[in-house]
């Protein structure tokens, strides 16, 4: 990312002003809050760990499991995901992979912070500092004695087997790797000691909740600090934290990968597109397309501070040299990256014109206004599409050759004459219609089979003749900015608001509106608010502490 | 389709589609501009079905004439007793090095003599009237030579490249030496074109336009398969003697250039080079089809300069199927333009070159009227000089 840390500051100055600098909690709506939770680490939280933990050229060269969508999001999916025996060999063997990087001859100088008595053997010693040090960033709190125990003695062990203290270590730290400690991110609550009867997340808790809210990484030195010190758990040391870790570079991470999530752009991983009829779209393309938006959205968001309805009107963008030619604009780098912004009489304003969003919510070889209507339903304005019935016929709608229904409109006017299916298709249709002027692989066309394409709609009785407008009617739909404020509460703990939360959530999606939708701003009030840690009594907790310490005696056996 | 949409497609298509708004790039600061990237440069060879033009044959080949000079008991020892061919690569080299003491007749090409080159004996070629006569007699810029008459009938044509290079295997229609070139254009990005037209202000009809041409310094992106995206952005390469302006008029689409002294860029058959024209001119069809420019550049090329691009790639003549010495004797002997001063003889041989571009963006770097987006940085600027 080419943003600077002075421009984020500035953007969220901007929006805090905006905001009011009101301060947070004081009229904060009282919830139960909900389970603590138990997530598995998502790809990219692991390998943005392993990253922070051990550096940059550790090699992750591993295929993870993919999570279940719930709700929208992966990151509540991740609460109810388990791991398979296969995926645990698979993790076994990644964990086992990176342990070697990190005490191999040229790593280990760097990352074992001890030298071992000897290396033809075990120093329980020198094991111990490295597990403690390295333990405390993987588990995301410090070792239980239990834990250190464990993992020193299965250093030591290994190392008197093989004669090697090093590779000894290895066999400790694949241990930490595999263990649900690392692999789920678990949370422990306590008594609120402010709030009588309600319970909270402990302070280590809290760090990674921020910290994969607002990172997507294992909690810091400094925000473990925090916890240790119970300066989080205060109203100063929490914002302190907020502050620090917003105006970050790495924020853009976080956020990037919220929206990631949001946007469903996981799906990239298996977009295929057929190269006869789309042979613009290659591999370069599509990485691009994917970046260019997430790019745009940390622009807007994080630097600019901006407003987040505007990412359905906005114009400025970055392009790269492989976008460039598909967009048919200039490129006045052509390798990187370069701000960009179209042009006010080009068809592309808002993401939702994006090359990415179009071809992502598209078939393989044609449009889709079905599956472009549904998306921006669904990931967008937060309103789920029933499951077409079983049995529909889409004979009609496919047949691209009907001399007759030429266009798609055509063609789904016909198919809407089933009852069936025309109550969820008025729903998505006139959204996708108003985008049919790109094509399956996101490329403007005027036409189709010779009929000139109208793109023209409504959405929830907001008339519009373009995507452009279709752009103007999302921002302006107030479904939008309480969507993102849901889904973005949704995934920092991991669950859908309960109907218990509804209040709360009523409250946040107020102090959006009243800081101009602002996203650092929801963020502030997310991360500085109680509801954020409110979680429901402890029994599930120490269920899953036993759990776990099975497990772990489990796996050095 | 809304005003917005159509006034965007009329943009994104108006570069070749060149309807005559010009407003049609109202949205970049280029308006006045086309962009094209070469993606195809093959000397313009005239060929018949029965090879009519070369009633001699085509020429010999290096490897042929190495061939015949061995003895037998060398050809035995190479073959393995006949019993194989030898070595591609042992042949290449072998082939070349048959100087007296071993040396490269390529890198030499006068110290052997070969027996004469096969050239061109027909009347009809593509190219152009460089000299503005029609009968083939000496200028004080030119010696006498034969005249072509194109396909269609018209007089007075000079091309003694294509008399050269005519009858030679690697030169003609799938022929080894120009199509691996253009492969390896494509492939590698190196040695890439780009043509520049300024100061336009009627796509179909100016009487008045610039014209540069640049090598281009980005790679030439691909679509799945493997043809060169148009539209795509390149920079200039900062290598000079580049860029030298000609003026030029747009008639019906067709874009015709004064005569100027011109480097172009070029890579092939591994070897990199620069191709050098006096009187260079461009006649380009800007309509040819939707994203495609098609014409023909035409100039005087310098022997030496053409020469030493063999001498880069001395494999073209096993490949190419010509003998070293002879060509070089032939490419003496046809020269037609620019007499040297002392001696009389030409130095530079009439040529024509077939070319297709398609649109591309053109990013010129510190000036100071390119339109860039607010948000890119200021001080560092570049201009864009090409559009759509």
């Amino acid at each position: 990312m080419i943003k600077t840390v002075t421009k984020i500051v500035s953007g969220l100055a901007l929006a805090l002003v905006a905001f009011g600098l009101s301060a947070c909690g004081e009229d904060e709506p009282l919830t139960q809050g909900n389970d603590p939770q138990l997530r598995r680490l998502t790809e990219q939280q692991y390998r943005n760990t392993v990253r922070d933990v051990f550096g940059g050229n550790i090699s992750i060269a591993g295929r993870f499991d993919p999570l279940e969508r719930i709700d929208g999001l992966l990151a509540v999916g991740a609460s109810s995901a388990t791991i398979t025996p296969a995926a645990l060999e698979r993790y076994e063997a990644l964990g086992r992979s990176i342990a070697l990087q990190v005490v191999n001859e040229r790593n280990r100088k760097v990352l074992v912070p001890c030298t071992p008595a000897s290396e033809a053997g075990r120093d329980d010693s020198c094991a111990a500092e490295f597990v403690t040090s390295t333990g405390r960033f993987l588990f995301r709190r410090p070792l239980t004695d239990a834990e250190q125990t464990l993992y020193v003695s299965i250093s030591g062990d290994a190392a008197d087997t093989l004669g090697d203290f090093y590779q000894g270590l290895a066999y400790g730290l694949t241990g930490m790797l595999v263990s649900p400690k690392f692999l789920y991110i678990t949370e422990t609550s306590e008594p609120d000691p402010d709030s009588d009867g309600l319970h909270r997340l402990d302070a280590y808790s809290k760090a990674s909740r921020i910290s994969f809210l607002l990172w997507n990484t294992t909690p810091d030195a400094m925000l473990l600090d925090a916890a240790a010190s119970g300066d989080l758990h205060t109203e100063d040391g929490l914002e302190q934290q907020f502050e620090r870790m917003i105006s970050s570079p790495r924020a853009e991470d976080g956020l990037a990968a919220f929206f990631e999530d949001m946007l469903e752009f996981e799906r990239f991983e298996i977009l295929e597109k057929d190269p006869v009829i789309y042979p613009t779209f290659v591999l370069d393309v599509a990485d691009d397309a994917r970046e260019q938006t997430i790019r745009t959205l940390t622009y807007l968001l994080l630097d600019e501070g901006g407003d987040y309805r505007d990412i359905f009107t906005t114009r400025k963008t970055f392009m790269s040299g492989a976008l460039g030619p598909v967009y048919r604009v200039p490129v006045i780098n052509p390798v990187g990256w370069v701000p960009y912004e179209f042009p006010d009489s080009s068809p592309w304003a808002g993401i939702h014109t994006h090359l990415s969003f179009q071809a992502l919510f598209s078939h393989p070889g044609k449009s889709s206004p079905t599956l472009r209507g549904q998306a921006v339903r669904e990931h967008l304005l937060c309103q789920k599409i029933p499951e077409p019935p079983g049995d529909v016929d889409f004979s009609d709608f496919n047949d691209d050759s009907n001399p007759i229904l030429r266009t798609a409109r055509q063609r789904l006017d016909v198919h809407n004459e089933e009852p069936s299916c025309a109550g969820c298709h008025k729903l998505m249709d006139p959204i996708g219609l108003a985008m049919e002027t790109f094509d399956g692989a996101g490329q403007i066309r005027t036409m189709e089979n010779g009929m000139v394409i109208d793109t023209s709609g409504e959405l929830d009785g907001v008339a519009y003749e373009d995507s452009i407008g279709l752009g103007a009617a999302l921002r302006e739909n107030p479904s939008a900015p309480a969507c993102f404020a849901n889904r973005m509460f949704a995934y920092g703990t991991g669950h859908t608001p309960t109907p218990a939360e509804r209040q709360w959530m009523g409250y946040l999606e107020g102090k959006f509106a009243e800081a101009g939708y602002r996203v650092p701003v929801l963020l502030r009030e997310m991360v500085l608010s109680d509801a954020f840690y409110r979680v429901t009594p402890p029994d599930l907790t120490q269920s899953t502490a036993d759990a776990n310490d099975t497990f772990a005696e489990e796996t050095k056996s | 389709m809304t005003d917005r949409l159509r006034h965007h497609v009329l943009s994104a298509f108006g570069a070749l589609a060149l309807c005559a708004t010009a407003s049609a790039a109202a949205e970049v600061d280029t308006e006045r501009t086309i962009g094209l990237v070469v993606v195809s440069f093959y000397t313009a060879v005239y060929e018949t079905k029965y090879m009519e033009e070369c009633p001699r044959g085509l020429a010999i080949g290096n490897d042929e004439i190495w061939w015949k000079s061995l003895d037998p008991a060398v050809r035995d020892e190479l073959t393995d007793g006949g019993e194989i061919e030898p070595v591609t690569g042992i042949r290449r080299a072998m082939s070349a090095k048959r100087g007296p003491n071993g040396e490269d007749v390529c890198a030499m090409p006068t110290i052997v003599e070969d027996p004469p080159h096969k050239i061109v004996q027909g009347s009809i070629s593509y190219g152009m009237n460089l000299d503005g006569n029609a009968d083939g007699s000496a200028t004080p810029k030119t010696c006498a030579h034969k005249n072509f008459t194109t396909p269609d009938g018209v007089a007075g044509i000079d091309n003694q490249m294509y008399r050269l290079l005519g009858c030679t295997f690697g030169w003609r229609d799938s022929g080894y030496i120009e199509t691996n070139a253009n492969g390896e254009l494509i492939d590698t990005s190196q040695g890439v074109t780009l043509i520049e037209i300024s100061e336009v202000d009627d796509r179909m009809n100016d009487d008045d336009v610039t014209v540069r041409m640049f090598r281009a310094n980005d790679v030439l992106p691909k679509d799945a398969q493997g043809n060169v995206l148009p539209y795509a952005s390149y920079r200039i390469h900062d290598i000079p003697g580049y860029g030298a302006p000609a003026q030029g008029r747009i008639v019906d689409g067709i874009l015709k250039t004064e005569p100027i002294e011109a480097f172009l860029p070029y890579y092939g058959n591994l070897a990199h080079s620069e191709i050098h024209l006096r009187d260079m001119r461009v006649e380009l069809n800007l309509n040819a089809s939707e994203t495609r420019a098609k014409g023909m550049i035409a100039g005087y090329r310098d022997v030496d300069n053409f020469w030493s691009y063999f001498r880069k790639g001395g494999y073209m003549a096993v490949t190419g199927q010509f003998s070293c010495p002879a060509m070089y004797v032939a490419a003496h002997e046809l020269a037609d333009g620019y007499p040297d001063p002392e001696t009389g003889e030409c130095t530079a041989l009439s040529s024509a070159y077939k070319i297709e571009a398609i649109p591309a963006f053109i990013v010129k770097p510190e000036s100071d009227d390119m339109k860039v987006s607010e948000m890119a940085p200021g001080p560092t600027q570049t201009r864009l000089a090409a559009n759509q």
